[in-house]
C-alpha cells in the first residue's frame, strides 16, 4: 500500500469534492437549515465542508448526511456507464471515455459521508429505530458499513468504492437492460 | 465587544473567551479545573461557551457597546450574515459547473449510445450462448463486432457461437478482425475453450476437403465417405458435414453397385432437402434399379422424378445446366439399361464436345 498525501488526491479528484459539498448544501437548503459556512474545495483536510445548524429532524439529518453519498454514487454510475463499455468490455480506444471514467471515479470516491456526519446519525438513529422509524432502521446498517469504510480510507477504501461502483454498477445496469 | 472576568483567576478579556458553569463565568483553564472537580464529586460537569451578542458569530463584526445583533437560531448574526445563513446562495460558478456537469452527462450518454447498443447486443449474445442458443446468438454478437472488433470477449463469444453452430467462416472473420487472431492472454479459459473447438473444426474441414477431392476421383467414393464420416463425427456441430457424409455414402453405394442402398439414401436426402439435385439423384437411383431388374415401375418412377427435377430448375440457369447434364445420362441408362458412371459416359459420348 502506498501513501499519497490527501490534498494531492483531493486535487486530482476535485470534481467529487465539489459535488459532495454541493449535495450537503442542497439538502441543507431543502430542509431549511441554517448554513454558517461553506467551502467547496481547498488544499487542506477536509478538502471541503459545509457548517450547518444541527437539526432535530431525523429525516433532515439523514438526507443532509447521506444525500451526497447517494448523489455521488448515482453520478458515478452514470458517468462510468458511458465509459465502462468502451474501456472494459469493447476495448475501443476512445479518449473521451477515459475522461468520463476519471470524472465518474472522482465523484464516486468522494461519496462517503464524513465520520462526524455518520456519528451524528449513529447517535440519533437507535432511539428512533426502537420507536419504528423506518429511515432510522435503514440508516443504522448503512451508517455502520460506511463508518468502517470511512476509517479504511487509508487503505484506499474510497477509491475501491468508486471503482466497484464504476464497474459493478454499469455491469448490473447493462445486464438488466439486456434481459 | 463585551468584556468578562473569570470568577477564579480574575482574568479580564472578551466574553467570547469565557465559559458558563453553574451560573458563574470562567476562563478556559479554570473551567476545566472546576468541571473536573465537579465530576470527581459526582456533580454535573457540563459547561457552555459564552456568546457575545454584540459580535456577529460568523464574520465577527461588532454592533457597538450598547446594541446586540439579533439571534438567528442560537447565534447572533449581523444584518449581512443573517440572510445568507438563513438561505445560503449557490455561487454562480457552482451553478455553471453543475449545469456543465449535466451537459457533460447528457453528452456522455449520447456519445455512448453506440457502445450501449454494442454492449446490449453482446450481453444478449452472451446470455444466448450460455443458454446454448448459438445460432440465435451469432447475429447479436456480429453486431457487437461491427462496433468493437478488438473486444476479446465479443470475438471469443462470436467465434464460439459460430463454431458451435457449424459456421467456421464467421468464426474466422471474427478472428481476422481481431489483430489477425492474436490474443494477449493465451491462457485465458474462454480463449482455450474456443481454440479447442476451432482446432477440432479446422481438422474436420481439412478432412472434408480431402474427402471432396477424393470423391471427384474414380474408385475412391468409399474412402471419401469414410473421411467425411470422420469429419462429421469429430465436428458434429456442423450438420452439413453429416449430410455430406450421406451424400458420399450414396456415391459409395453406387460405386459398389448396391443400388438398393443408393436408392434408400437418395430418397432420404430428397425428403430432407427436396430440390432439383436430390430429385435427379432419386431418378438416377430408380433408373439403376430399372436397368438391373427391368421392372417398368422403376422406369416410371425415374421419369416422374426427372420431371419433378426439371420443374424445380425453372428460373435457375445454373441448376438448369446441371440438370441437363444429369438428365442426358439418366435417359441413356433408361434407354439402354446400361449403368455407367459420369467419367465413362464423358469418355464415350462427350470427348468430342470437350475437344471443341
Amino acid at each position: 500500500m502506498f501513501f499519497i498525501p490527501g490534498p494531492i488526491i483531493a486535487f486530482v479528484t476535485f470534481p467529487g469534492v465539489i459535488v459532495h459539498e454541493a449535495g450537503h448544501l442542497f439538502f441543507c437548503k431543502l430542509f431549511k437549515l441554517q448554513v454558517y459556512d461553506v467551502c467547496f474545495f481547498r488544499f487542506g483536510n477536509p478538502a471541503g465542508y459545509v457548517v450547518h445548524e444541527k437539526s432535530e429532524n431525523f429525516t433532515a439529518m439523514f438526507f443532509v448526511s447521506m444525500g451526497p453519498f447517494f448523489a455521488n454514487t448515482l453520478l458515478c454510475v452514470l458517468f462510468c456507464s458511458a465509459a465502462f463499455l468502451p474501456i472494459w468490455e469493447l476495448k475501443v480506444e476512445d479518449p473521451i471515455a477515459y475522461f468520463y471514467y476519471w470524472l465518474g471515479l472522482s465523484i464516486g470516491m468522494h461519496a462517503f459521508p464524513s465520520t462526524v456526519d455518520l456519528s451524528n446519525l449513529w447517535a440519533a438513529a437507535p432511539d428512533l429505530a426502537r420507536r419504528g422509524n423506518v429511515l432510522a432502521i435503514v440508516s443504522l446498517p448503512i451508517a455502520a458499513v460506511l463508518y468502517v469504510l470511512n476509517l479504511a480510507r487509508f487503505v484506499w477504501a474510497d477509491l475501491g468504492y468508486g471503482i466497484a461502483v464504476g464497474i459493478l454498477g454499469p455491469i448490473a445496469l447493462f445486464r438488466a437492460l439486456a434481459r | 465587544m463585551r468584556q468578562g472576568t473569570c470568577c477564579e483567576c480574575e482574568l479580564t478579556t472578551s466574553i467570547r473567551s469565557f465559559y458558563g458553569f453553574n451560573g458563574r463565568t470562567y476562563c478556559e483553564p479554570c473551567v476545566w479545573k472546576a468541571s473536573r472537580e465537579a465530576k470527581e464529586k459526582g456533580e454535573p460537569s457540563e459547561y457552555v461557551s459564552l456568546t457575545d451578542n454584540s459580535v456577529c458569530a460568523r464574520c465577527g463584526v461588532s454592533s457597538g457597546e450598547t446594541s446586540e445583533h439579533p439571534l438567528v437560531g442560537k447565534l447572533p448574526l449581523c444584518a449581512t450574515c443573517a440572510p445568507q445563513v438563513a438561505n445560503w446562495p449557490y455561487p454562480v460558478w457552482l451553478k455553471a459547473s453543475l449545469a456543465a456537469l449535466m451537459i457533460l452527462l447528457a453528452f456522455a450518454l449520447m456519445h455512448g449510445r453506440k457502445y450501449f447498443h454494442a454492449g446490449r447486443t453482446m450481453y444478449i449474445g452472451e446470455r444466448l450462448v450460455e443458454e446454448s442458443h448459438y445460432a440465435e446468438a451469432l447475429p447479436f454478437l456480429q453486431e457487437t463486432l461491427r462496433i468493437a472488433p478488438q473486444s476479446d470477449k465479443a470475438v471469443l463469444l462470436t467465434a464460439k457461437a459460430a463454431l458451435k453452430s457449424g459456421d467456421i467462416e464467421s468464426a474466422n472473420q471474427a478472428f481476422q478482425g481481431h489483430s489477425g487472431g492474436h490474443f494477449e492472454d493465451g491462457n485465458d479459459s474462454d480463449f482455450l475453450e474456443v481454440k479447442s473447438i476451432w482446432d477440432r473444426a479446422i481438422a474436420a474441414a481439412e478432412k472434408a476437403d480431402k474427402a471432396e477431392k477424393l470423391g471427384r476421383e474414380e474408385g475412391h467414393a468409399a474412402e471419401a465417405a469414410q473421411l467425411m464420416h470422420e469429419a462429421a463425427t469429430s465436428y458434429p456441430e456442423a450438420p452439413g458435414l453429416a449430410a455430406y457424409a450421406e451424400y458420399f455414402d450414396e456415391g459409395a453405394a453406387f460405386e459398389r453397385k448396391d443400388y438398393d442402398t443408393f436408392l434408400s439414401i437418395a430418397q432420404k436426402l430428397w425428403k430432407n432437402h427436396p430440390d432439383a439435385q436430390t430429385s435427379a439423384t432419386v431418378s438416377s437411383a430408380f433408373a439403376c434399379k430399372y436397368a438391373v431388374t427391368g421392372e417398368i415401375a422403376y422406369r416410371k418412377q425415374a421419369e416422374e422424378m426427372l420431371r419433378s427435377a426439371e420443374q424445380q430448375t425453372q428460373g435457375n440457369a445454373e441448376a438448369g445446366k446441371s440438370y441437363q447434364e444429369y438428365a442426358e445420362r439418366i435417359h441413356y441408362r433408361l434407354d439402354t439399361r446400361q449403368i455407367i458412371d459420369k467419367p465413362e459416359y464423358d469418355r464415350k459420348f462427350r470427348s468430342g464436345q470437350s475437344k471443341k
